[in-house]
């Protein structure tokens, strides 16, 4: 390996912007660390360059820990979006100024400068100074300096940021053949898809200072794990669906099904499902959709020609068993967008104001245990309140989803439970208050597997603390957890409780889960966890190690058919954190539910 | 640009005019008239004010001691500079703003200010006459009254400059392996040196001229601590407009020199640059 990162910290006044991140890239591998404005990208480069200390972590460059090494001894070179060439010196002097510090001979630093200008195509410019180049030139000379010393490492920091189309699309040529040609292992920053899939042999996207997925771009494209990725890589559709046996259903919930209650092995999830703008059909009828599933009726609103290819957005009908797209297009209005290319105009012309049957070629189920938030009182001017809850709000917008509304008068009854089909899709959202532990066995009687309780001022948490109560809601209690901080910039610690009179054996298997626990949330979810181990009763340690700190949120899993009782009713009875109660049927075997 | 597009002031005629005629007014007149006052004056009393030793000395002291403080300025104003456009610290707009107080200050204040520190029984005077330095009635006097004053046009000359010079270049030039005096030397330096020439010059030209400031802290001994503005001062008290004018002529034609010489050095340099690069 010729970069390994293991759990590269930096925190900015308390907040984590780089968070957890763990990687490896191969020799002579192209990676493209892609991420928007402030997904802590380019600090992260800067980490790798030596040019800013981290809180936590280790880093290796070709097997050598490199992470107490200062910049200038580390061999990597790095190329800036503003160019940063010493503008005093030529072209010649800039090239040659990492081979002056080291003081080789004029003859040789000649040589080999001459060497790089040809690599760069600029041979012939030597003494000419950087202020009588074209932008374009001058990132060929940054480039050639950072390669002088032959450094092992090539990190770009969105080298083509200050460039125009035309001469990027040249540079982005040169660079990928300079960097073939030395088979030197880079790491390109940029927040630019489109040249991330250009450029990319892999391609790593950050969000909030996290790592959220790797991999080849066509892999990235198609089969995306996180609705973050989804939408940052290109655009698409995220539509809220029925998963059952046989493939993802469209229509609105509750499902017309009959008996489908509590322990039902059939019972429908609902999942959020990708569907790329190009997967997209029109056409006048629902016989005329050729290789397509039907997905629903709507009017076409706008269409925008661009070239090779046509942008339309579509307005769904609201019919009951009509598609619900999961994310409001910007704007407020939910569109679903489609593009075209020519031979499809040719076929079948679109105007606005027309109505079409549109269907689906392909759809991609995201692996997101959350899928929309649903939030439930026993009045309305509760569930409108608890609607406008600035932490519910933000995590909708960031988690690109819906917040229906439920107004349940039988909420907290404590009668057992007579009505089997209400079913409430996604994860359902109660307020903190003293009946709060009766509210949630009333969810959890009737089906619903997540719970998001939150108190009244609940800021957006920095730390997650995760905790199970029951091993068998492990998997489950991990996945919604990696679905959450994917969207926070908070870290994420795992709590292990052990009774306070514990053997050493029982500790050191204590130890061992904790490990466990670990491996599993970055190996099955991609998410780096921190680990702590307590002692104590569960639910006193947990509220202890809550109260110890404001921001903090707590994700609970539990399991079995039991309703929530003695301690653990107590540490949820008005909690002052939010908490994100995570339930599964004992006898739903974890394997079962990895497929989604 | 009479042809340009309209601007927020009347055109080009009128704006030019005015201008030369500012300039001449409060400029370009009163210096001529000096230079004819002193002129006109017999050829044995011009040398008897400009060339008596009382004279010689002034010269020695308001030039050397200008240049002196200039050069203190230059560095620094560097370092307060640097400090300020590198580092964010509680109190640095405070700090920011304190550099101009010497700009705002009558320089007579300044001057008692300074006396008042620095005389043998100041804050500050006590405890340095102990060690043996004596500032106040000395030429150290006049060496940190002129820094004082001298000390804002270093600063707001060189701090512009070196926020232009990215935090990146340092960066670059710290992964290309270069250490830290190496970077210093090198990159940052080169970038500020035009900047820093034209600070030195403008506080080697406020040092020079200034009086009210300097005259208290000095205590004016003939042939010692005597600048020369206050030696044409004490000529007009004596109503001898033509000695005080030869004077002035004097430090007139040398001001002009050295600034000359500055910014031929400047010019030199930018195109010592140029040159090699084409």
């Amino acid at each position: 390996m010729s970069i390994t990162l293991d759990q590269l910290t930096k925190r900015y006044q308390g907040v984590p912007v780089v968070n957890d991140v763990s990687l490896e890239i191969g020799d002579g591998e192209f990676f493209v660390l892609l991420g928007p404005s402030g997904s802590g990208k380019s600090t992260l480069l800067r980490a790798i360059a030596g040019l800013s200390g981290l809180d936590h972590g280790r880093i290796a460059l070709h097997g050598r820990d490199v992470t107490h090494v200062s910049a200038r001894r580390r061999g990597v070179g790095l190329v800036f979006q503003n160019y940063a060439l010493f503008r005093h010196m030529t072209v010649a002097e800039n090239i040659e100024f990492a081979l002056r510090v080291r003081r080789m001979r004029a003859a040789q630093r000649r040589s080999r400068r001459q060497e790089l200008l040809r690599l760069v195509a600029l041979e012939g410019m030597d003494e000419r100074l950087p202020g009588q180049l074209s932008g374009g030139q001058q990132q060929r000379v940054a480039v050639a300096r950072a390669l002088a010393h032959k450094p092992e490492v090539l990190l770009l920091d969105e080298p083509f940021g200050a460039l125009d189309a035309k001469i990027r699309e040249g540079l982005r040529r040169t660079i990928r053949e300079v960097q073939r040609e030395l088979g030197i292992t880079t790491i390109l920053v940029t927040h630019d898809q489109e040249e991330a899939f250009a450029m990319a042999d892999r391609i790593g996207v950050m969000n909030f200072g996290r790592l959220l997925e790797c991999g080849r771009p066509q892999d990235l494209y198609t089969h995306p794990a996180t609705r973050f990725v989804a939408t940052f890589l290109g655009a698409a559709n995220l539509i809220l669906a029925r998963q059952s046996a046989d493939g993802p259903r469209w229509g609105a919930w509750p499902p017309a099904m009959a008996g489908a209650g509590p322990g039902a092995a059939a019972r429908e999830r609902e999942v959020v499902a990708v569907v790329r703008p190009e997967e997209i059909q029109m056409a006048r009828s629902r016989d005329e959709l050729s290789s397509s599933a039907y997905l629903g009726r709507g009017v076409v609103e706008e269409v925008l020609f661009t070239g090779a290819l046509e942008r339309a957005r579509i307005r769904l009908d609201e019919a009951p068993e009509a598609p619900i797209l999961a994310h409001a297009n910007g704007e407020g209005a939910v569109l679903l967008e489609a593009t075209r290319a020519q031979f499809e105009q040719r076929a079948f012309t679109l105007t606005p104001g027309q109505s079409v049957t549109v269907g689906v070629r392909r759809a991609h189920v995201l692996a997101t245990p959350l899928s929309s938030f649903t939030v439930c009182a026993s009045n309305g001017s509760a569930v409108a309140r608890l609607a406008g809850h600035p932490l519910l709000l933000d995590l909708s917008s960031r988690m690109k989803t819906r917040i229906r509304r439920h107004v349940e008068p039988l909420l907290g009854d404590a009668t057992p439970i007579r009505d089997a089909a209400t079913s409430l899709p996604g994860t359902s959202v109660i307020a903190a208050h003293e009946n709060v532990v009766s509210d949630a066995n009333w969810l959890l009687d009737h089906g619903v597997e997540e719970i998001l309780i939150l108190p009244e001022h609940a800021p957006s948490p920095q730390r997650v603390l995760i905790h199970w109560t029951d091993e068998s809601a492990r998997h489950a209690t991990l996945a919604v957890s990696a679905s959450v901080l994917r969207h926070l910039s908070a870290e994420a610690i795992y709590v292990d409780v052990l009774p306070d009179q514990t053997h050493a054996t029982v500790r050191s298997s204590g130890i061992r889960a904790l490990l466990d626990a670990r491996s599993e949330a970055r190996t099955a979810h991609g998410l780096e966890i921190r680990t702590e181990l307590r002692f104590g009763v569960a639910a006193q340690a947990l509220a202890q190690r809550l109260d110890e700190a404001p921001g903090q949120m707590l994700i609970l899993g539990t399991s079995g058919a039991g309703r929530l009782s003695g301690e653990l009713a107590a540490l949820l009875a008005q909690p002052r954190w939010p908490v994100l109660l995570v339930h599964r049927e004992r006898e739903a075997p974890a394997h079962s539910r990895s497929a989604a | 640009m009479r042809d340009g597009q309209p601007t927020v002031l009347p055109g080009f005629g009128l704006t030019l005019g005015f201008t030369t005629f500012f300039l001449s007014a409060v400029v370009l007149l009163p210096l001529a008239a000096l230079v004819l006052l002193a002129a006109s004056t017999p050829l044995h009393q011009l040398l008897n004010a400009v060339a008596s030793p009382r004279a010689l000395a002034s010269y020695e002291l308001s030039f050397g001691g200008a240049l002196l403080a200039a050069c203190i300025n230059l560095v620094f104003g560097f370092i307060i500079a640097w400090t300020l456009a590198r580092y964010e610290f509680p109190g640095r707009r405070l700090m920011d703003a304190m550099i101009d107080m010497p700009f705002a200050l009558p320089t007579a204040v300044s001057g008692i200010a300074l006396t008042a520190v620095f005389s043998a029984n100041g804050w500050l005077g006590r405890y340095l006459a102990l060690a043996g330095i004596h500032v106040a009635y000395t030429r150290l006097g006049v060496v940190l009254a002129m820094t004082l004053i001298g000390m804002p046009f270093a600063v707001r000359t060189v701090q512009p400059a070196l926020l232009e010079v990215q935090r990146d270049l340092e960066d670059a030039a710290e992964t290309l392996g270069a250490g830290r005096w190496y970077v210093f030397r090198r990159v940052i330096v080169p970038a500020v040196l035009p900047a820093m020439l034209t600070g030195f010059t403008l506080a080697f030209a406020r040092a020079l001229g200034e009086y009210g400031s300097v005259i208290f802290i000095s205590g004016n001994l003939p042939m010692k601590t005597e600048i020369t503005p206050l030696l044409m001062v004490i000529h007009l008290e004596e109503f001898d407009y033509h000695g005080a004018a030869a004077l002035g002529f004097v430090m007139l034609a040398a001001s002009f020199v050295i600034l000359l010489t500055i910014n031929l050095l400047q010019a030199w340099g930018r195109d010592r640059m140029v040159r090699r690069r084409a």
